[in-house]
Formats: C-alpha cells, structure tokens, sequence
C-alpha cells in the first residue's frame, strides 16, 4: 500500500482504459457489423442510380464512418454513466479523467477501423488516391473524429436517461453526417448549402479529400475555409471535451 | 502525514429542485475515519449515506463544510485524493462485456499496475471473491450476486489505501456476504482502511471497527456496535407481537423500544420470567433474543432501518 502525494500526470491510463474500451466493444460483433449498414445501403442506391459519383460516395462512406464513430461514443459513454454506474470506478481513481474520455474514443475507433479499412481498400480500388489524397483523408478522418467523439462524449454527460439520449444521438449524427455533401458532391448542394457545408467537419473534410483526387471543384478560399473550419473546429471541440471531461468529473 | 485516513468537518448538501423547495440531503456531518479502520454509515435508504461517501470520493461537490482524504481537501486536491481512493458505487455493474477477470485485470491496468503485478492481483480478488468458476465468462451472463463480487473484487484488488464501499453487499447470498466480510477485515489488517455504508445491520455489527448512525441528513450517533447495544440499557430482547399499545405494563421491566411490528423490552436475565408470566397472562406472543444493533438503531432513530420515510 502506497501513499501517493504528488498531482498525476495528464492522460494517465490512457492506453489501458482505451484497451479496457477495446475488449468491451470486440465483444459486440453484431454492433460492429450493423455499423456499415447506413454506408453500404447509400453506396448500393449510388452504384445503382449514379455509378460515376460511387468515388465520391465512397469517400464519403469513410468520413461518415469515422464521424459515426462520436454516435457510438455518445452512447457506451452514457451508457456507462447511466445504466452502470461505472464511471464512478473509473473518475474516483488514478485514472486522468481525459483518460477516461479519449481512452473511451480511442478503443471504440480501434474496435470499429476493420470494416472502415475495408471501406478504404474499396475506395483505393475505384479512385486510385494520390500520395496527397491518402495524407489529406488521414489528416482529415483525424480531424472528423477528433471532433466527432469530443462532442458525443460531451452530450453524454448532460443526460440522465438512454431513452433521452437516443433520439437525440441520432438526429445529430445522422443530420450532420447524412445531410450536408458528405455522400455525394459539394458542386451538386445549393450555393447557400454550399458555404455552409463548408465549415461542418464531415462535409469539409469530404470536400478536401474530393479536392484532392478531382480538383478545380472549389476556390481557393473555399479549400482555406474548409482546411481551417475542420482545423480550428476539431482542436477547439477536443480541447474543451478535456476540459469538461475534467470538469464533469464532479457533480455540483 | 494525516494520522487520519478522512476527517469530515461540517458537510452540508443542498439540492436545488426546478419549481420546489431545496432539500437538504446532508446537514452538517462531521467525522473521522482513522487509518486502518472500518467504519460503516449506517442509516435508511435516502439518509444520506451515499451523498456523502460522493463527496468524499470526490465524486460531488459539497454546499459547504470540508473533507479532507490523508490530509488533502477533497475539493482542492481532488486529483492526489484520487490516487489513494477506491470506490465501489452504489448499484454499479461491471461491464457487460467484459469477464470478471478482463474487468479487475483491466481496471487495475487503469489505475497504473504493470501486467504482471495486475495479474497475480487479479487471479487472487477473484479468488477471495470465490469467482474463478466464471472468471472467464462474460459478466452479462452471470448471477446479480455474482456481479455485485465482481465489482468488490476489482475495487479490493487495489488495496487502495482507503477503500469506499457504498452497499457492497447488496444482492449477494449470506456465504458471499462472509466472504467479502473477510476480504475487508485481510485488507485492514494489511494498511488499508474502509468506509462503508449499509442498511444491513448484522453488516455493520460483524465489519466495522466504529459506526455512525445517519438519519436525515445528520449524524445521530456514533460508537461501536457494542458501545451502543450497551447503552440501549440490557442484554435481552422481548419482544411482544401487536403490543405496541402495552407500554405501561411493560414500562418498569426495562427501557422500551416500538416499531410497527412489535413492542420490544430491553431487559436483563433476571427480570425475564416475570415479563414473561404476564405476557402469558395477557395471552401474548412474546420472543426472547440477545440485545441486537436493531434495538439500539430503533432507540437511536425512532423507527426500524427498513422503514420508508
């Protein structure tokens, strides 16, 4: 038994709550799976009706996927909290509490890469990326779910009730992640929709991507706006999901 | 160093309602906890008990008042508390998907044990906490009973140096209730010191070095189950079934103690075959028993522990 007296560092037991999260969700085959549903039903209905756009969709299929991820966050974190209790064994120890939220979202994007991988393989087949197009779709998928899982893990912690939570997981996801272009191309949105898309993480990031591999769809300023948007976005949302997964840690 | 493992000073917690009167979940406890020690809490569901053992495990902020963990504010400090604390909440569950050995393996993983140390810890939790036939099978599949082991045996194989046990027991049989009894006294026997809370009055009597009895929001008493059988005044129980209106005739055999059920006598050996000649006279269903924690909780608090408010 030891006595420690010293503050501990930052992210402590990041990578071991992350492969806490990682066993937890390698045990749910079937929701592993069923999380390709949405992406494979819309990149069917795209082959089918407009088989030149199926790059483009499959593109988008890997950016919803990763930003999907913040869905899944969303809801073990409240589950976690809610149903189990569980974040009180975990937050009441050594444990960082930006540990106990980014190792969440690091083993649940583990736990989900395999089939988005598959995804990958399958766009490289049919749009042949570029050593630039493959940097931008990490850089971008990075920030996507950066973003994604800091606001899922940030909306878990303002309810008391799943049956609350749900409706509300996923109108956010599915708005922002179905809606914008993210599946089809930013030229092919009104003009107003256009801008606006702009500075939504899942339809900048596909913006750039699609810039990367069929480019003079977007201005100059339309590619600083997106590049920025998705930057500062993702930055500001993570840092402030730190600072209130700190924060949250206890009730008033 | 504190020689104290935790020193409560005044703690009060005001809940606010949306369109109602505040309520006032704890007013002004004040206690301590030395190292080494068990102590339970002891009170009714909604006395409190659980509000505070948050606050001290810095789980919730007080209205006001201090907690101080090995001489470091709860408030304050939160992060140093932190490392020396293990807590078992109420009601919790261990992942579903997880066995109980990926749970106390990986947890103990969290907290900053090296794979081999995690290991031997785990093998010997679960093995104290008799889990190893279903060590390997995933926790959704097992027992309520089962569980609730599972989620001690992740907490007592830190051997924190204070361990936070909010109804440890609860939902378990009376063979594991032992076993998580003896698993608390091995860990206070080697340097770790636990408080719990219970509404298991034979719990509180068999583990805790001292109690506190909470109603309310407030401390009523504190001392050994002992002390404070003692003090109810005898070392038998009489208790009379449907004789709560027979507080007169039995007033001069002892001190009285009335719950919905029964009036109880706490009487001494001698005066037994009397009480018991006019229970019989009255055609009376009188039962004797030694001088319990129940009789001594009843005169504290007015009403029997499993009492709705």
């Amino acid at each position: 038994m030891t006595l420690s007296t010293t503050r501990p560092r930052a992210f402590r037991g990041l990578l071991a709550f992350a492969e806490t999260e990682l066993r937890v969700q390698l045990h749910e085959e079937a929701a592993i799976l069923t999380s390709m549903v949405v992406q494979v039903v819309l990149l069917i209905f795209v082959s089918i009706l407009a088989p030149s756009l199926l790059g483009v969709a499959l593109v988008g299929a890997i950016v919803f996927s990763f930003f999907a991820l913040g869905q899944r966050v969303l809801n073990e974190a409240a589950f976690i909290r809610v149903d189990h209790r569980l974040n009180e064994l975990y937050l009441a120890s050594p444990l960082a509490p930006e540990s106990y939220f980014f190792g969440l979202s690091l083993g649940v994007m583990v736990a989900y890469l395999a089939p988005i991988l598959l995804v990958a393989l399958a766009a490289e087949l049919v749009v042949h990326f570029t050593l630039v197009s493959a940097v931008t779709i990490v850089l971008s998928v990075v920030a996507v779910w950066l973003f994604s899982c800091s606001i899922g893990y940030i909306v878990s912690t303002l309810f008391r009730d799943m049956r609350a939570i749900w409706p509300w997981a996923s109108l956010l996801y599915n708005l922002f992640g179905v809606l914008p272009p993210v599946f089809y191309p930013i030229t092919s949105a009104p003009v107003a929709i256009r801008w606006i898309s702009l500075f939504l993480p899942p339809s900048a990031a596909t913006a750039l991507i699609n810039e990367t591999i069929t480019p003079a769809n977007l201005t100059g300023l339309q590619i600083f706006l997106a590049a920025a948007s998705l930057a500062v976005e993702a930055a500001l949302v993570f840092l402030f999901a730190i600072y209130w997964a700190r924060r949250s840690v206890r009730e008033e | 160093m504190s020689p104290e493992a935790l020193v409560a000073d005044r703690v009060r917690k005001t809940y606010r309602v949306r369109g109602g009167a505040p309520v006032d979940a704890l007013s002004g406890v004040s206690l301590r906890v030395g190292k080494g020690e068990r102590v339970a809490l002891l009170g009714r569901n909604g006395a409190g008990k659980t509000t505070f053992l948050k606050i001290a495990s810095t789980l919730l902020a007080p209205t006001s008042g201090t907690v101080s963990v090995f001489g470091h504010e709860v408030q304050a400090e939160a992060d140093i508390v932190r490392s020396s604390i293990a807590v078992v909440p109420q009601e919790g569950k261990p992942f579903f998907h997880l066995t109980p050995r990926e749970q106390v393996y990986t947890y103990l993983r969290a907290r900053g044990f090296d794979r081999a140390s995690a290991k031997t810890r785990t093998g010997e939790a679960l093995a104290q906490m008799e889990l190893e036939e279903v060590a390997d099978r995933l926790n959704i599949t097992l027992s309520g009973g089962q569980r609730q082991r599972t989620m001690v045996a992740t907490v007592i194989a830190t051997e924190a140096p204070l361990l936070f046990l909010d109804e440890p027991t609860i939902g378990m049989d009376p063979f594991a209730r032992r076993g998580v009894w003896e698993s608390m006294r091995r860990l206070t026997r080697r340097g770790s010191t636990i408080l719990l809370t219970t509404h298991y009055l034979d719990e509180a009597e068999a583990l805790s070095h001292r109690l506190y009895i909470i109603e309310r929001g407030r401390v009523l008493v504190d001392g050994s189950a002992e002390g404070l059988k003692k003090e109810v005044g005898g070392t038998l129980r009489v208790s009379i079934r449907g004789g709560q209106d027979l507080a007169e005739t039995f007033s001069s055999f002892g001190s009285l103690v009335r719950d919905p059920e029964a009036l109880h006598i706490i009487t001494t050996p001698e005066r037994l075959v009397e009480i018991m000649g006019v229970a019989v006279g009255m055609r009376l269903t009188a039962t004797v028993g030694p001088v319990t924690l129940e009789e001594a909780f009843l005169k504290v608090v007015g009403r029997s522990i499993d009492a709705e408010n």
